[in-house]
């Protein structure tokens, strides 16, 4: 009876012993903390990554560019002997165009066009097809995204993650009645699901935008990659043609719909993926703290504990024996 | 309803009527002017057409011409420079357009960029906010010592505070900056830093794109970048601290609920257990001891437990109960029967037994002093503990 009675605290206080001992993050400042070496790790990588960008870009752009520039001042030159406009009279006819360019896809500000900015605001798309220009409009729009914005990203993540849970049962009762041996749903399942759900919704709507925008398959697909990244260039935007708008609701609610349930099945799978990424510096100084904390109170905890482990083998520990 | 249905349904219903709302809004403030805009440029657009005698087919060529040209206008837009400012709007997804790729090539080779640029980038604005928030806290912590302040803990109000006045200052030394060097008012440089910064990035004002800055002012073309992506991080800073905990709310819940559930399984089937072999003989109490050994190993991780401030609750719920179930205490979230004679008695008889229990018991109520990981099972616990000591009492007598 003694020997059993000494097992579990000489197995409480080895284990207290091994716990003091087992590496907890360096002590020293020989080796960075791990959050720090991550954080400079991915600002490296991050900058590398632009630079590379810039120059495959580069080299992608720059000599249509430059080719396009000069055909388009020659044609430029063309028309202005053409018309026998001076620099002036031409200066101001680009102006106009210029500024009559979002009107030519019809009205941007009634109620569907306005329905249609705010959510390219909330979503941080921004094409900047319509962006208001009366000084109250830009003020509205800087407190509509201050609020809009977070509520916005907690909403897509949050369904994100209702969506992915149910995901993750709809397959584990597949897989059961599949008969398969384990019907437990891993990480890789998950991310081929989501994966292919990105694919598909990318598809869907480059098929329907395509056909509605009479837009390349390939364009609208672009234009469906850059609208759900929240990229948002705006170089192709929907419903700016036959001012959709105000004539096509049927359309424009699609379109509506099709944005946001493109977003969130974007942010579901962001969800599965990146988030848990985004919280790994502040989960290691968690677990860093409770180190520290945990190291303090072992070293003031182990005289306490020693008096009870004797006390209860003699008399009676009971309830109140330890407190 | 479970709670993160609940608040994804009420997330949903509010995103609906904030859409609702900014589109009333936006049309109040804005339609109007459109329309008058609109009627003024016909109106000279219908001057010019006369002025110079144009066809209808040769003001559209015209227009066609204009439009085109359009993204010449402020210079080469894919130099190096250029090309570096494109990428840092496509990884940050501010793309504000004023440049987009023309060629087929560069638009498949941006869509790749972007896939695994985004992530890259919110991993990395998200990591370099976490650290300086950590930084921020250490500096006001030694601030307020120095100050000689009573309470020097750093609450989240003043990192919320800071975060917030660091946002406003991080606006308006952008919105002084470009408003100088682009010749815009205060109120659009701000206007267009907030646009930046929120990465919306409309594009109506884009910085270096008067008089080719891009080729031809380098100090100002890298005070642009490193703005851009500097207040990024101050934004991202402050989203970190205040927005990233709503992210995470509804996977919490989950675990936490499976926690739950994965708890009131073992227990049932310790219940299973004890009512199998109580019809047995006395050799069957042993049963139940192996079955404590297996939950002694848990004992002092319960330790632990309670030494955490609060963390893995969930898993101390899930032990408790579980030993808890030899006293004859049933938790309240098993949601079953009250202790029944037999197994009180079984657990007097057996002195072997009965030392390891109060052992046990010594330890438990250690962890479980410490009520803050628990809710109902905690305060159901607390309120037994006298029943707990009643029954060593009758144990102490049987000695």
């Amino acid at each position: 009876a003694a020997r059993r009675s000494h097992a579990p605290g000489q197995l409480r206080s080895s284990r207290r012993r091994t716990r003091a001992l087992r590496p907890g993050p360096p002590a020293g400042r020989r080796t960075m903390k791990r959050q720090n070496v991550r954080t400079l790790a991915l600002i490296i990588c991050t900058f590398t990554y632009l630079l590379v960008g810039a120059a495959v870009f580069d080299a992608l752009e720059s000599e249509q560019e430059t080719s396009e520039r000069r055909r388009l001042e020659e044609k430029q030159l063309e028309l202005k002997s053409k018309y026998n406009l001076s620099s002036a009279g031409y200066q101001e006819l680009e102006w106009v165009v210029l500024k009559l360019k979002p009107h030519k896809a019809g009205v941007q500000w009634k109620f569907a066009g306005s329905f249609y900015f705010a959510i390219t605001v909330i979503t941080t798309i921004g094409y900047g097809h319509a962006a208001p220009s009366t000084d109250g409009g830009k003020v509205f729009c800087m407190f509509y995204a201050l609020l809009g914005i977070p509520l916005t990203l907690v909403m897509f993540q949050s369904l994100g993650e209702r969506i992915n849970t149910f995901v993750k049962y709809l397959l584990h009762r597949i897989k059961k009645c599949l008969g398969m041996r384990r019907a437990e749903v891993s990480m890789a399942n998950m991310v081929t699901i989501g994966f292919f759900s990105c694919i598909s919704t990318l598809c869907i709507g480059a098929a329907a935008f395509s056909h509605y925008e009479h837009w390349s398959f390939f364009h609208a697909y672009y234009y469906c990659f850059i609208t759900l990244t929240t990229i948002g260039f705006g170089d192709y935007v929907a419903l700016q043609k036959d001012e959709a708008l105000q004539t096509k609701p049927q359309y424009v609610a699609f379109s509506f719909v099709y944005i946001l349930t493109g977003l969130t099945v974007i942010g579901a799978f962001l969800n599965l993926v990146v988030l848990r990424f985004m919280t790994m510096n502040a989960e290691d100084e968690k677990r860093d703290a409770e180190h520290r904390a945990l190291l303090t109170h072992n070293g003031q905890a182990s005289s306490v504990h020693t008096t009870d482990t004797t006390s209860s083998t003699t008399a009676v520990g009971g309830c109140g024996g330890g407190g | 309803m479970k709670r993160q249905n609940l608040r994804t349904v009420s997330l949903i219903l509010c995103i609906f009527s904030y859409l609702l709302v900014g589109a009333a809004v936006f049309d109040a403030l804005e339609s109007e002017a459109e329309s008058g805009r609109r009627r003024l440029l016909e109106q000279k657009r219908g001057e010019l057409r006369r002025k110079y005698r144009f066809s209808p087919d040769d003001y559209h060529e015209l227009e066609r011409l204009v439009l085109q040209a359009e993204a010449h206008r402020a210079g080469g837009q894919w130099k190096f420079a250029g090309s570096f400012y494109f990428a840092i709007t496509v990884i940050t997804t501010i793309g504000y357009g004023h440049a987009a790729p023309g060629t087929d090539a560069g638009k498949v080779f941006c869509m790749f960029y972007a896939i695994l640029g985004i992530p890259l980038t919110l991993v990395m604005f998200q990591s370099l906010g976490e650290r300086m928030n950590t930084v921020v806290r250490l500096l006001l912590k030694k601030i307020k010592k120095c100050l000689g302040m009573k309470k020097t803990n750093v609450s989240m109000e003043n990192m919320v505070l800071v975060g917030f006045l660091s946002c406003m200052g991080t606006l308006c030394v952008g919105a002084a900056a470009f408003s100088y060097f682009e010749g815009w008012t205060f109120f659009h440089a701000y206007y267009y830093c907030f646009i930046t910064l929120t990465t919306i990035g409309f594009g109506d004002f884009v910085a270096l794109q008067k008089n080719e800055a891009l080729q031809k002012k380098p100090p100002y073309v890298a005070f642009s970048f490193m703005y851009i992506l500097v207040g990024l991080t101050v934004i991202g800073a402050f989203l970190n601290l205040v927005v990233l905990r709503f992210l995470t709310m509804n996977s919490e819940d989950e675990r936490r609920d499976a926690e739950e559930r994965a708890s009131l399984r073992r227990v049932r089937n310790n219940i299973h257990l004890k009512a199998k072999e109580d019809s047995k003989s006395r050799d069957a109490i042993f049963l139940p001891i192996e079955d404590r050994t297996s939950q002694m190993n848990l004992i002092p991780l319960m330790q632990e437990d309670a030494d955490r401030p609060r963390r893995h609750s969930s898993n101390s719920t899930a032990r408790v109960p579980s030993f808890c179930t030899c006293l004859g205490y049933r938790p309240r979230l098993c949601g079953s029967p009250a202790p029944s004679h037999p197994e009180t008695l079984s657990c007097h008889t057996n002195p072997v037994y009965y030392n390891s229990i109060s052992y046990r018991i010594d330890e438990v109520s250690l962890s479980t002093r410490d009520p803050t990981g628990f809710s109902s099972p905690g305060s159901t616990l607390s309120s037994n503990s006298p029943s707990c000591r009643e029954h060593h009492r009758l144990r102490r007598k049987s000695i």
